[in-house]
């Protein structure tokens, strides 16, 4: 008899502790998936929320006879705000049901956000855990608020999936990573400075218009697509890129790399004018080239070509990164491993004088089937 | 000097067990921003030097529980009366029952931080620990053989949480590291402090001792058990660097968390999430040895008082305490409260009592 009180009270117990807490069932609630924001000038912002669209089928197996297929949620909002304001808050009230933000995939900016500066957008994503971090950010060349809504896209899948499906292939070609991990890795990192890609809506898809390149929280400068290619080869060991070279006027190779890998070395970080020496290893292939312009037998001269041209450019670019004062490349956090009792107070000035050395030496495999 | 039934024993494994357990809690969750703050980079020295220094102390629990084992009972509680007398014995056995519920409840409040923080925001304190102390009576109800099950399953369900580390080797900046040894003595053995949080636990054996069948085999377990928490923390610690660099751990409460945000399986999503789900069961065997220790030491020092009586009480002290800690702040506090009240016990009151048991043979010799 005692046994049972006691077992009889553990279990109300349970029951009446346990479902103290509001649920999340995954039908009864809009997840968010994209959020996109336009900065409208003097604080404001547009502010643009995607929601995935299931659509519920009538009649199944009814071959289109059935019942008309429907969408049962709303898939977008979009409204006027504050910068730095949480959009499942402000438009909680024209939910059609409870708006979570647990798996956001995709966060928008536009380029006049981006040169306002980041930072509200960027602490307030990081304080909230409810957020994952494997998501993907873009600059959005043009209105977000269109990119999001736009109804004519040849694909029916939720836009903010389409888009991170484009980012994710491109990251491992000849984008480097910008997830927000890496993002925030750069922007909360001392002597580093973040990056991000840029996108387009042209029409009915979506395209890369190359990278974009921050000074902190701020849009100072953006990099073609080719010119990431140097971008990531001296950022990442990485593969699968394509780097055009256009050897003489309108004749063109391309190099696809099969590896890629980088590594760094640093003299006299501590002086005021630090030497960085990077070298850069190459194996690529070539499927695409210009008649007659390689062979089995030409491909060591032409790597030598491309050698020099790979060495120019990676050189006009950092050249181009010191002048304007960012380093993306996190050259500066190299030079922090390299020297003993580094001394951060004066790098940023130090940074625009450093001597930069690029040593690259391809490697062409093959050269394709036929020659 | 009453021999302790043989079905209440357990074996020599429990040594590996039951310190590990107790060591791997919720302090690893913050603890690597936590130790980077002072020493930056070199902070892995740091949490190797007092993983080693955890060995030591285990060297001087086992030599002072078994110079004991010859006078009776070889725990904390009897060595506390036997070379202090009835007393004072009496009243550092109280002070080592305060430490130990502080240590129950900042570990109990911490997860439920975590909790609050992370998953359920309206989760209440007073109704989740009510809960969890209900699944402690029962496991501690059963005796340390359960105990020891649970801790061993705590290790076994932690494997899957920290295999979740393959996933920062993509992102991993190993010039995060360099250059080794940029920071002083002092900085280093300042983050070796703060570290002792996480490292505290494995001193329960002190408690533990005479339940372990065959203590002769029980040594070496104890040190491995050590060795695998060290390797562990230093694997966490390596990580995180690796994965975060400076500027961000600084800027981060509970790094282990934030990793598991951008962990992305196809088929699974919030990773973080199912781990804090499973730190959870992390936490059971914590609170039941500790609640299983605080009974057993009102039983010697009033034996009248049943075991079964005592744990509700201290269950219900557990609940009320841990409920007094209201927020983030305060939970902070608590753990660097233990912090240095565990460091003063392991790292000077062991070696003292050392020194005193040995006085007293001197002593007692010289009178014979």
């Amino acid at each position: 008899m005692k046994r049972k009180i006691t077992l009889t009270s553990l279990f109300l117990c349970f029951i009446f502790l346990a479902g103290c807490i509001p649920t999340s069932i995954i039908d009864d609630i809009l997840i968010i998936e994209g959020e996109g924001y336009d900065y409208i000038g003097n604080g404001k912002v547009i502010g643009t929320i995607t929601m995935p669209n299931f659509v519920q089928s009538g009649n199944q197996g009814s071959q289109g006879a059935g019942m008309p297929t429907t969408a049962s949620m709303i898939r977008n909002l979009s409204g006027k705000t504050y910068d730095g304001k949480s959009l499942v808050d402000k438009f909680q009230s024209e939910g059609q049901r409870v708006i979570r933000p647990g798996k956001i995939r995709l966060i928008l900016y536009n380029k006049r956000l981006a040169k306002h500066g980041l930072a509200k957008q960027l602490t307030f994503r990081n304080r909230d855990p409810d957020v994952p971090r494997d998501l993907n950010l873009a600059i959005v060349d043009g209105s977000c608020k269109e990119l999001l809504t736009s109804e004519n896209y040849q694909t029916q899948i939720p836009i903010a999936r389409y888009v991170q499906d484009m980012i994710i292939h491109n990251n491992e070609q000849n984008y480097p990573d910008s997830d927000l991990s890496t993002f925030l890795y750069a922007y909360y990192g001392t002597y580093m400075d973040p990056f991000m890609p840029i996108i387009r809506k042209k029409d009915d898809h979506i395209e890369m218009r190359g990278l974009a390149l921050f000074k902190r929280d701020k849009y100072v400068m953006s990099i073609s697509e080719n010119k990431a290619f140097i971008f990531k080869m001296l950022y990442q060991n990485f593969n699968q890129g394509v780097y055009d070279f256009q050897f003489a006027p309108g004749k063109h190779i391309a190099l696809r790399n099969v590896h890629t890998s980088v590594s760094y070395n640093v003299r006299n970080g501590n002086s005021t004018s630090p030497e960085i020496f990077a070298k850069v290893k190459i194996i690529g292939q070539v499927r695409q080239a210009y008649p007659g312009s390689i062979s089995k037998a030409t491909a060591p001269r032409m790597e030598r070509k491309l050698e020099r041209d790979l060495a120019y450019q990676a050189k006009k670019l950092v050249h181009q990164l010191q002048k304007k004062g960012i380093d993306p490349l996190q050259l500066g956090d190299q030079v922090r491993s390299f020297t003993y009792h580094f001394d951060g107070k004066s790098w940023p000035e130090r940074y625009r004088q450093a001597h930069f050395h690029c040593k690259i030496s391809v490697k062409i495999q093959q050269t394709g089937i036929s020659s | 000097m009453k021999k302790i039934n043989e079905t209440h024993t357990v074996g020599p494994l429990a040594a590996f067990f039951i310190p590990q357990a107790m060591q791997i809690g919720v302090g690893f969750l913050s603890f690597a921003s936590v130790v980077t703050k002072a020493s930056g980079q070199d902070a892995w020295i740091a949490v190797l030097i007092s993983g080693l220094s955890t060995l030591l102390v285990m060297w001087f629990i086992l030599r002072l529980l078994e110079n004991e084992r010859k006078y009776g009972t070889p725990d904390l509680f009897s060595v506390h009366y036997r070379i202090f007398g009835k007393r004072i014995g009496a009243i550092l056995n109280f002070l080592s029952f305060l430490y130990v519920i502080g240590f129950s409840v900042a570990y109990l409040r911490s997860i439920i931080e975590i909790l609050q923080v992370e998953i359920f925001n309206q989760l209440s304190t007073l109704s989740f620990s009510i809960l969890f102390c209900l699944i402690v009576w029962y496991i501690v109800i059963g005796g340390i053989r359960n105990i020891l099950g649970v801790c061993l399953l705590s290790f076994i369900y932690l494997v899957p949480v920290f295999s979740t580390a393959i996933f920062v080797v993509p992102h991993a900046h190993f010039s995060n590291l360099l250059p080794i040894f940029d920071h002083g003595l002092q900085d280093i053995l300042s983050s070796s402090f703060v570290s002792t949080f996480a490292y505290l636990g494995f001193e329960f054996l002190l408690f533990v001792y005479p339940f372990i069948k065959s203590p002769k085999d029980a040594k070496k377990w104890a040190y491995f058990g050590l060795l695998t928490t060290m390797y562990t923390y230093l694997m966490i610690v390596l990580l995180s660097i690796l994965f975060f660099g400076q500027g961000e751990l600084q800027n981060t409460i509970w790094p282990a968390l934030t990793f598991w945000k951008s962990v992305r399986f196809p088929f699974l999503e919030h990773i973080d999430i199912i781990c804090v789900i499973i730190l959870l069961w992390n936490l059971v065997p914590v609170i039941s040895l500790c609640s299983w220790v605080l009974a057993r030491g009102i039983k010697f020092t009033f034996p009248n008082v049943k075991m079964k009586y005592s744990l509700i009480g201290i269950l219900i002290l557990t609940i009320v305490l841990t409920v007094l800690i209201q927020n983030g702040e305060q939970v902070k506090q608590v753990g660097a409260l233990i912090n240095n009240s565990g460091f003063i016990f392991i790292y000077l009151y062991i070696p003292l009592l050392l020194f005193c048991q040995w006085l007293k043979k001197i002593l007692s010799g010289e009178s014979a």
